[in-house]
């Protein structure tokens, strides 16, 4: 009897053992970036995923490209279940085949979004963010102000300048639209393009670099992402972001469905979560972004920030937006140009 | 009574399997490397095309050779003012008669080597910066009244790399000083020779192995140098591998950053190979004496 009962729980302690594995492996894992975006994903839309589904999620996180190589290595064996990434880079990932495509009647939420969040049948857009010039008002003459990207050829700007080396779309398509062609015809904006050269002083490499020199005033004037300097500006950076008539150059980070991922209707929930209105407005006020959804209640204080569109109106009088396959397909283009004219 | 001849290599085979099998690897990635140089770059995709050899046609243009020139002088620079600095630190370090000051140069030769690069090169920003520590001095001084261009130079970056540089040259320096023969020297002061004239026809003739080992790796470390121009350099200054890193990492062109991996690979190997008869020649002379 008693070898009976050992047996009996023996085999009980090993399916108990077993069953653990079996239900940590139900849960959502989400790919996106580490630091804040993590932190930020998950205070606003996996907790309340969880709270919804019972589902727990689980973060992995790297770099853009980091990401997107793994992805690609690990095509039709998924690590992650949803990815979260800048939207043309998203371009990347579903014309390589790595994103399933979206069923909208799993995401309702879809219907309160600007029209500009449907990046394509495999992404839409989480938040938004511009970049924008912004100068440092202690260190520039006094007066000095930006009402269009043409100030950034002034001569007060000779040696100041500061811009993206990792992208250089945003200077190209506003050179661009100030020569007046777009995107698509960009080279029209070469000769304005290389009339800037004296004024670019470097070219920043990541989100800390650009920060950097903004703080120590090595390039007190930065073609920079707003959500740096709203940071910067909170620890008492005497800093200026200005929207130029011509418009603010918009980001929009997407969040798409992994191919090949074993919980579809989890990760079409988890996006639904994403874009609730609730969610939206606590994430940007985490993000100290726009939101997609329409009817989010941002706190006024954030909506009055530089490139926080939270109105139509705004997206359409002061958001410079380029369709994601247009910037996927030309930012290689674009890099080869600026590295090869502009840089050195 | 018979005894066992000892095997004059014993762990010859041991030895050399792990290196092998280190080299295969170090093979199969650079086969990938070259296969990849001759393959299509497809804007907007991450695959890659057929074959052509448009790539390598690319390398002709005026910014990679200035690149690569900028790779090649930067690096022959960095190995000669490094040589230059750390040769009296190196003997200072073996000849000092007291402990503490041999320790105390040991503690600010080596300690740099455990701050890891980035560290370093941002100290450097933060010298070299248009307010940083050296324009501030001479402001302060009067000597200037705008900031002197630093950063963001070929000189500034030179002078960081000649500083991530110096703990390796000087511990390779230290160990050829340490094994001079002292006798040497005091034979040729026992002739009559001044103390200048002994370090110049004994110590450093004897040292030469060391000052040619450190020169060498120093060259060909700088010639793969990435974060120190990518940080001081701030893309103003490019060096080879900040171009592989755009193309490759940035741009996606993956056959193109294959091209210029390559091409840092060959120009490496191609200085060396020039390098060594001179080498040869310097090595003969120093046998002469």
């Amino acid at each position: 009897m008693t070898r009976w009962r050992l047996t009996a729980f023996a085999a009980a302690a090993l399916l108990a053992v077993a069953a653990v594995p079996a239900r940590a492996q139900d849960k959502l894992v989400v790919d996106i970036w580490g630091g804040n975006w993590r932190d930020g994903a998950n205070e606003a839309i996996a907790k309340e995923f969880t709270k919804r589904t019972g589902m727990p999620v689980e973060f992995i996180t790297g770099g853009t490209i980091d990401r997107l190589t793994k992805a690609k290595i690990n095509k039709g064996h998924p690590e992650s279940d949803v990815t979260i990434t800048t939207s043309h880079v998203g371009y990347l990932y579903f014309s390589d085949g790595l994103f399933e495509k979206l069923d909208m009647s799993k995401i309702p939420n879809a219907k309160d979004l600007f029209p500009v969040a449907i990046r394509s049948p495999y992404t839409i857009g989480l938040y938004s963010y511009v970049y924008t010039p912004a100068f440092r008002t202690d260190l520039m003459p006094k007066g000095y102000k930006i009402t269009s990207w043409r100030d950034l050829w002034a001569p007060e700007v000779k040696g100041k300048l500061g811009l993206p080396d990792f992208d250089p779309s945003h200077i190209i398509i506003v050179s661009a639209i100030l020569s007046g062609g777009s995107a698509a015809n960009w080279k029209v904006g070469i000769p304005l393009l290389e009339k800037l050269k004296p004024n670019i002083k470097t070219f920043y490499q990541s989100d800390a670099t650009s920060q950097d020199l903004m703080k120590s005033g090595e390039t007190p004037v930065q073609v920079l992402l707003s959500i740096n300097g709203f940071h910067q500006i909170s620890q008492g950076i005497p800093i200026t972001i200005a929207i130029p008539k011509e418009g603010a150059v918009v980001g929009i980070d997407a969040i798409g469905i992994t191919q090949g991922t074993k919980h579809s209707a989890a990760a079409h929930e988890f996006i639904n979560v994403a874009l609730d209105a609730a969610v939206q407005a606590k994430l940007c006020d985490l993000y100290r972004c726009g939101p997609m959804n329409m009817h989010a209640k941002i706190d006024p204080a954030l909506a009055k920030l530089p490139g926080v569109f939270t109105t139509p109106e705004q997206w359409k009088s002061e958001a410079i937006v380029v369709d994601d396959e247009t910037r996927a397909k030309l930012l290689p283009v674009w890099k080869d140009w600026f590295t090869e004219n502009m840089m050195h | 009574m018979k005894h066992r001849v000892p095997r004059r290599r014993p762990f010859f085979l041991a030895f050399l399997l792990p290196s092998l099998l280190a080299a295969g690897l170090f093979l199969a990635a650079l086969g990938d490397v070259l296969q990849y140089s001759f393959r299509t770059f497809i804007p907007g995709s991450l695959d890659v095309g057929g074959f052509t050899l448009e790539n390598f046609l690319r390398i002709g243009r005026p910014i990679y050779l200035s690149v690569l020139l900028d790779t090649v002088t930067i690096s022959v620079l960095t190995a000669l003012f490094t040589l230059l600095l750390s040769y009296p630190v190196a003997y200072a370090l073996v000849r000092a008669r007291r402990d503490w000051v041999r320790t105390l140069l040991i503690i600010l030769a080596i300690t740099p080597l455990f701050t890891g690069e980035i560290v370093r090169t941002y100290a450097w920003i933060l010298v070299l910066g248009s307010n940083g520590f050296v324009n501030s001095l001479l402001k302060d001084a009067g000597l200037i009244t705008a900031p002197l261009s630093l950063l963001y130079t070929r000189f500034g970056v030179t002078v960081a790399l000649v500083q991530f540089s110096m703990p390796v040259m000087i511990i390779l320096l230290a160990t050829a000083i340490s094994h001079v023969d002292r006798n040497c020297e005091r034979a040729a002061a026992n002739l009559g020779a001044p103390p200048l004239m002994v370090f110049w026809r004994v110590t450093l003739p004897l040292t030469m192995p060391g000052v040619i080992s450190g020169t060498i790796v120093i060259f060909a470390w700088t010639m793969s140098a990435f974060s120190t121009p990518q940080l001081i350099g701030g893309g103003k200054v490019l060096m080879i591998s900040n171009l592989v890193y755009l193309q490759g990492l940035s741009t996606f062109n993956f056959p193109f950053a294959a091209v210029l991996s390559l091409l840092a690979l060959l120009v490496a190997m191609g200085s060396l190979g020039l390098i060594r008869p001179a080498i040869r020649r310097l090595e003969r002379r120093v046998a002469l004496h």
